[in-house]
Formats: C-alpha cells, structure tokens, sequence
C-alpha cells in the first residue's frame, strides 16, 4: 500500500506534537520509525492506522482517502496488545470470523501460521495466561493471518525476550518477503532496524528529522540530532 | 429471636403449602424485577458502552447527572410515574395506573442509570484498547459493538446483577404505582411492607427469607453464566 502523507499536523492542549509537511510511504517499502520518547512516532502511526485523527492535513492511502475498505487492508500491532478473553485460537481466527470465511479456511488457515509461528502448542490455552512474547507472537499472527497490504508495528517487539524477539523477526520477515506488503515499524532498536528496514525515518519533536535507506541514516547521517540519537542508541 | 425462628419455619410452611397467592407474588415479583432489569439493559449497555468510548460535548455534565440518577430514591420515581399515568395525568388514557406494566415503567427507569453508570465505568477501563483493536481488524461498527459486548461481558453481567438487585428489593415505587392490590399487583417487598404493618412479623420474615432465597438463586444462574467462559 502506498502512503502519502501532506502537510499533517496535530495538536494537543495547543502543543504541536506532530508537524509533517509531506512524506511518502511507496508501495511495499519496510520503514522504520526511530527516535526519542516524545518524537511523536506513535501518534503518526496512529493517524496513519485510522486510531487518532489530525489536527489538520491528510494521508492517502493508494491515493484514496480512508474508507473501510482500505481500513480492512491494514492493521497494527501494539507494544502492548489487547488479546480476547478466549482461547489462543479464537484470537487469530478472530479477523478471518469478521471477513465471513468459512470455517474449514479459518481452521487451515490459522493452522498454517501457528505453525509458522512456533505457537501450535498454545492454541487451545486461553490468551490471559500466556506470557508477555506469547502474547506479542498471537497479535502478531492474529495481524498476519488476514493478509494485510499494510502492517503497522508499534514497538511489537520491546519488552520480551530476545529468542521471542528473533521468531517475531523471522515472521515479519518472512511476511514481508512473500506477501510484499508495506510495513511500517515503530523501534527504538536501531539494530532491529537495520536487521528488518529498507528504509529509515528518523523523527524528533514531532517532524521528520532525516530518512533514507537504512544505511544512509544509520552510518551517515546528516542531521546532528539523528548524530546523537544513534551515537547513544549504540552506546 | 423467636421471631426469626419462627419465620424461617413459617416461610418453608409458605413454600411447600402451594399457596397459590404466596406463588403468584413471588412470580408477579420476578416478572416484573426481570423484566426491568432486562429493558434497562438493552438500554444501558449501548449507552454505557458509548459513553465510556466516544468523546461528545456536555459529557462531563452528562456523567454527573447519571451518577447523580443511580441513587435516585424510588418513592420520587414512584410518584413521577404516577404523576404521568394517573387517569389525569398525561399518559392516563393508557390505563397503567395500578397493573405490573406500571411497576415495570417505574422499575426500568430506577434500573437504567444504576446499569448504564456501571458500564459506562466498565468500558472507561478497557474499551478504548477493545475499540482500537477491532478497527486495526477491520471491523465495522455493528461488529465493534459485539465484541464491546463480548469482551466487557463481565462488568456488563456485574451492573445486571446490580440492577436486577435494586429492582427486586426495592418497594415504594412499585408500592405508589402499583397500590399493592391483592391478586394484581402485590409483590414479595410490598407484601413484607403490608404485613410488617399489619403486625404479621412472622409472615414479614417469611416472605423476607424466601425474597433472600430468589435473590440469591438469580444472583447465582447470573454469576454461573458470568464465571462460564
């Protein structure tokens, strides 16, 4: 899905948080979006997945104003997701029930990507007594198994343990190899970005301070803020 | 002591005689605290639910007063419903003064804030990320309100719990509209009121008990259904 942001901006209690003159997403790109607490990374892929609205400007998703349509194309994983009060199952199946496809396809379907996953095991355990990298690999799957043109990941790999942190990687990854979807990936990791990005946006105070492929901005930045920003994230 | 003593053997007595009258107040009772209790929450679950996820102007103000109506006290309610359905009243052509649709009305609009508050408060706590998530799933809005209802249904049951028991203990609005008529209108909490002042404390306590025992059995097929997931 191709992203095209104008002139957007938001502003709470009359502090400007996000001010973005133009930026543009091309089809089947995988960005990360680094930066400070504050930079305003979250509230920018909030407005992009339909969750908060800006204060001014617009973004266009294949050209076209957000609909349902395009709504049912993408989706987002949180830092902290939200998983069902029911099984494991039901979660992932969760979208495939709200779409209308039959059961014997949710049931092939959901089956294919826990096995994908590493999670077979789990289908059948309710979600509130999975562990905290569990959890984050069933939104994960439950985002996935819909196909999304568009996938947006909020910090979806902060706070759980590293071989969690590199099986999510593996999926998105390969998600991103076969399906060619844009992803759009929010991180304080700059090394999880280097791993996963083609592309990189470095955000500060609310604007896009720099991008570029991954190398450009990681090894060679030009901007002093991005400068530092890496120099301590590698410290 | 002996009093109560004597009213717990009374009520079993009440129970197994098959007294016609003492089974139809207890049914007239549930008929009428169930049947409010389910109005009010076809009403106040999407309005709580609502309240709880969108913003809209006056809301603060809105909150305010519906805190301020779970606790209205029920002889006003009472007296507003009478003043509405009496044959002079503005609604009197319908002829509810004095019939279980009457305790019903007065019954429902008790109900309604004490379970629209109670799930307003609910959602407040979780609908946000239950909302945000269905849209990131591509849900529409009748399917959002589903799964609200689904993922809540433990603070929903709580409020119906709460509700179902303000309408069955509560007595002077169904006492004002409904005049406690003998076969048409007596129910468990007018018939403790009428012989508690008749002096029948016996038959007071018996009643009590066995309105104790109902509550306690819905409460429970409540919490069962709750507990079931």
């Amino acid at each position: 899905m191709d992203i095209q942001i104008k002139n957007l901006t938001k502003t709470y209690n009359n502090r400007k948080i996000l001010a973005i003159d133009g930026f543009h997403i091309p089809s089947k790109s995988f960005l990360g979006i680094i930066g400070p607490n504050g930079a305003g990374k979250s509230t920018l892929v909030k407005i992009i997945a339909g969750l908060d609205t800006p204060s001014t400007g617009c973004i266009l998703y294949n050209h076209e104003g957000l609909n349902q349509r395009i709504n049912r194309n993408m989706t987002m994983v949180f830092q902290k997701p939200y998983l069902l009060r029911t099984t494991v199952y039901n979660n992932i199946a969760y979208p495939l029930k709200l779409r209308n496809i039959n059961k014997e396809e949710i049931h092939t379907r959901v089956q294919k990507i826990i096995g994908e996953m590493g999670i077979a095991g789990l289908q059948h355990q309710k979600a509130w007594t999975l562990s905290g990298g569990e959890g984050q690999k069933v939104a994960l799957a439950r985002a996935l198994i819909f196909n999304p043109s568009l996938l947006i990941l909020d910090e979806a790999t902060a706070n759980i343990d590293p071989s969690s942190i590199y099986a999510m990687e593996d999926a998105i990854k390969c998600y991103y190899e076969n399906n060619h979807a844009t992803i759009i990936m929010v991180t304080h990791n700059i090394k999880q970005a280097k791993r996963l990005c083609n592309t990189v946006a470095f955000m500060n105070g609310g604007v896009i301070e720099e991008s570029g492929t991954s190398d450009e901005v990681i090894y060679n930045p030009t901007k002093e803020a991005t400068k530092t920003f890496i120099k301590e994230a590698f410290l | 002591m002996r009093e109560i003593y004597e009213g717990i053997i009374k009520s079993i007595e009440l129970l197994l005689s098959l007294d016609g009258e003492i089974y139809r107040i207890i049914l007239l009772s549930l008929y009428v605290s169930l049947t409010s209790t389910l109005i009010s929450a076809l009403i106040a679950i999407p309005v709580g639910i609502v309240m709880g996820i969108k913003k809209f102007p006056f809301k603060q103000g809105m909150i305010r007063v519906l805190y301020t109506f779970m606790g209205l006290p029920p002889v006003i309610v009472g007296l507003v419903v009478y003043l509405f359905i009496r044959r002079s009243g503005p609604l009197g052509n319908l002829e509810l003064i004095f019939t279980s649709a009457a305790m019903i009305i007065a019954q429902t609009l008790l109900v309604t804030p004490i379970i629209t508050g109670l799930v307003y408060n609910g959602t407040k706590e979780g609908g946000e990320k239950i909302k945000n998530l269905a849209k990131t799933l591509g849900a529409n809005k009748t399917q959002t309100m589903i799964l609200l209802i689904k993922e809540l249904r433990i603070s929903i049951f709580a409020a119906m719990v709460s509700g179902y028991g303000r309408a069955v203990s509560e007595v002077g609005a169904v006492m004002i509209v409904g005049g406690n008529i003998r076969h048409h209108t007596r129910v468990m909490t007018t018939t403790i009121a009428m012989n508690h002042s008749m002096g029948q404390t016996d038959m007071a306590i018996a009643i009590g008990i066995v309105l104790l025992i109902l509550s306690f059995i819905v409460n429970s097929l409540l919490y069962r259904f709750q507990q079931g997931e």
